[in-house]
């Protein structure tokens, strides 16, 4: 049984008029049908998204009534306007572990000015500053895809999935001090941005053009953003000091939190609506072809190879046969999280799985 | 001291709960990993218990608890000892012998869980859980300055 903010006769002898003789509406204070006094009580860390959702607050609908502002629980007038909202169903944006990953968002901010050790960063060889420098200039173009994706479809998302739209504020948060990182190390250390070509354009123009948000979500999240964060993962192996090191450790951490939102966004829209799943092989069978190419790029495998190798001069024979290496797990790491988020790729999947040495059987099982 | 005893990560605990300044750069954590360290004479598995900046609890789990936790690093002890010894060389894991790496590798210590939501906490807050191995190189130093 929960209780109503208020009723009809509260407060009783209020004005009803203004003192410039304007009517006054007091319904906020004795009219609203809300829940009231539901005292959610804090976890040790504070009152999370997790404390508050309790009650009729915690209710989440899977096709809300309203199509306005409104917060979720409030009592809505019926004449509100309609903001129109595209994504009107808790399928297309959902995931089960938004308010935990909304949460440890927050918690886990950093800063590319303070947090990094700039005045760490010494004089490096020039190839290998070239190549960070090229890798740099990469990843400022692809990472604000991750933004302006986000931004494209939030304002279309229906409001009283506001958990979801914090949670891809965040995202675009972390995106822009990424953007802001890897621009500060292109032209902290002697060096500057490099080449840019049309291979991530092309990635990035497939992304921001795909017809629905889940679509978008499993270009971006699933495909884009996996492969990104598998490089920063590459990053002990790339990073030629300790200034890069921090820069990927603290960008992983961060990507994988964006990672894990689409991957549960997808499992969750596929469980609740099968015929979505159709909607996200189709994209994923054109985006795989443009992945493909983009992993594969001159200007980013050169950049990674010559990391690799520590230089130029043992590129072949260390820096290529290492990045092949990485490349299959690369490629190994989006077909499991394919596999995770209940879009099997296995049997449909464009990348050559025999060529890069890929046993389905090994993914399966690990999924499994 | 030796890697595979409850005592040796509550004393990595004892230090992640004594430094909290250290952990704020990367935040708070909670989660719930288990560390297998396969021997011949039968594994270790360890459960740690993270939460915000600090490691409530360590437990020895038995193989039946163990797809309890977030996710399983698992390895032979041998793995396990090559990079508790790099940490301690060099004041905190290099190159190859970070957890990530390691796991990125794959050919020494895999990472694993039935969860994808748990499995996902491995790089959500990978940085804290290296931190915490670091410890190790700490607690060294700490016993040859007593």
């Amino acid at each position: 049984m929960t209780e109503t903010a208020s009723t009809d006769t509260a407060y009783p002898g209020l004005p009803a008029e203004s003192p410039m003789g304007a009517p006054l509406d007091w319904a906020w204070l004795r009219g609203a049908k809300s829940e009231w006094g539901v005292h959610p009580k804090p976890s040790p860390r504070g009152l999370t998204l997790m404390d508050i959702a309790t009650g009729t607050y915690a209710d989440v609908p899977d096709a809300p009534r309203d199509r306005s502002m409104a917060p979720r629980g409030c009592d809505v007038d019926t004449d509100t306007p309609d903001m129109g909202y595209i994504l009107n169903g808790k399928t297309d944006m959902w995931s089960d572990n938004v308010m935990e990953l909304y949460e440890e968002a927050v918690a886990r901010q950093w800063s590319a000015t303070r947090d990094i050790p700039w005045g760490d960063l010494q004089e490096l060889p020039s190839d290998v500053e070239h190549a960070m420098c090229q890798l740099c200039t990469v990843l400022c173009e692809v990472e604000m895809i991750a933004a302006d994706l986000p931004a494209k479809w939030m304002w279309r998302m229906n409001h009283d999935f506001i958990e979801a739209k914090m949670f891809l504020c965040t995202q675009i948060n972390d995106e822009a001090r990424h953007a802001e990182v890897f621009r500060k190390r292109a032209l902290a250390n002697g060096g500057g941005l490099l080449l840019s070509r049309s291979g991530p354009t092309s990635l990035l123009r497939t992304i921001i053009e795909a017809k629905t948000y889940t679509q978008a979500t499993a270009l971006m999240h699933l495909l884009g953003e996996g492969l990104v964060l598998d490089i920063f993962r590459m990053g002990e192996l790339i990073a030629p000091t300790d200034v890069e090191k921090r820069i990927f450790r603290m960008c992983m951490q961060d990507e994988a939190r964006h990672v894990a939102y689409g991957t549960m966004h997808l499992r969750y829209a596929v469980e609740h609506d099968p015929d979505v799943a159709e909607e996200i092989h189709e994209a994923l069978d054109h985006g795989e072809t443009v992945l493909t190419d983009f992993a594969t790029a001159p200007d980013i495998s050169t950049a990674l190879a010559v990391l690799l190798a520590r230089g130029t001069e043992d590129v072949e024979t260390k820096g290529f046969p290492l990045l092949m290496e990485l490349n299959k797990k690369q490629f190994t790491s989006y077909l499991a999280r394919c596999e995770r988020a209940g879009v099997s790729r296995l049997e449909r999947t464009k990348i050559p799985l025999d060529l890069l040495g890929i046993d389905p059987a090994t993914i399966r099982t690990a999924a499994a | 001291m030796q890697i595979d005893t409850t005592g040796f990560f509550e004393a990595l605990a004892a230090e992640m709960n004594a430094h909290p300044d250290r952990y704020r750069l990367y935040g708070e954590a909670d989660m719930d990993p288990v560390l297998v360290m396969r021997r011949p004479d039968g594994d270790f598995r360890v459960r740690l218990h993270f939460a915000e900046l600090r490691c409530e609890d360590i437990t020895e789990v038995d193989e039946s608890e163990t797809p309890l936790s977030d996710f399983q690093l698992d390895g032979d002890l041998e793995a396990w000892e090559g990079m508790f010894g790099d940490i301690r060389a060099n004041g905190s894991a290099t190159g190859l012998w970070t957890i990530n790496s390691l796991a990125l590798m794959g050919d020494k210590i895999v990472v694993a869980g039935n969860d994808p939501m748990g499995t996902d906490k491995f790089s959500r807050f990978n940085q804290t859980l290296q931190e915490f191995l670091d410890g190790a190189a700490r607690l060294d130093r700490a016993a040859t300055a007593s």
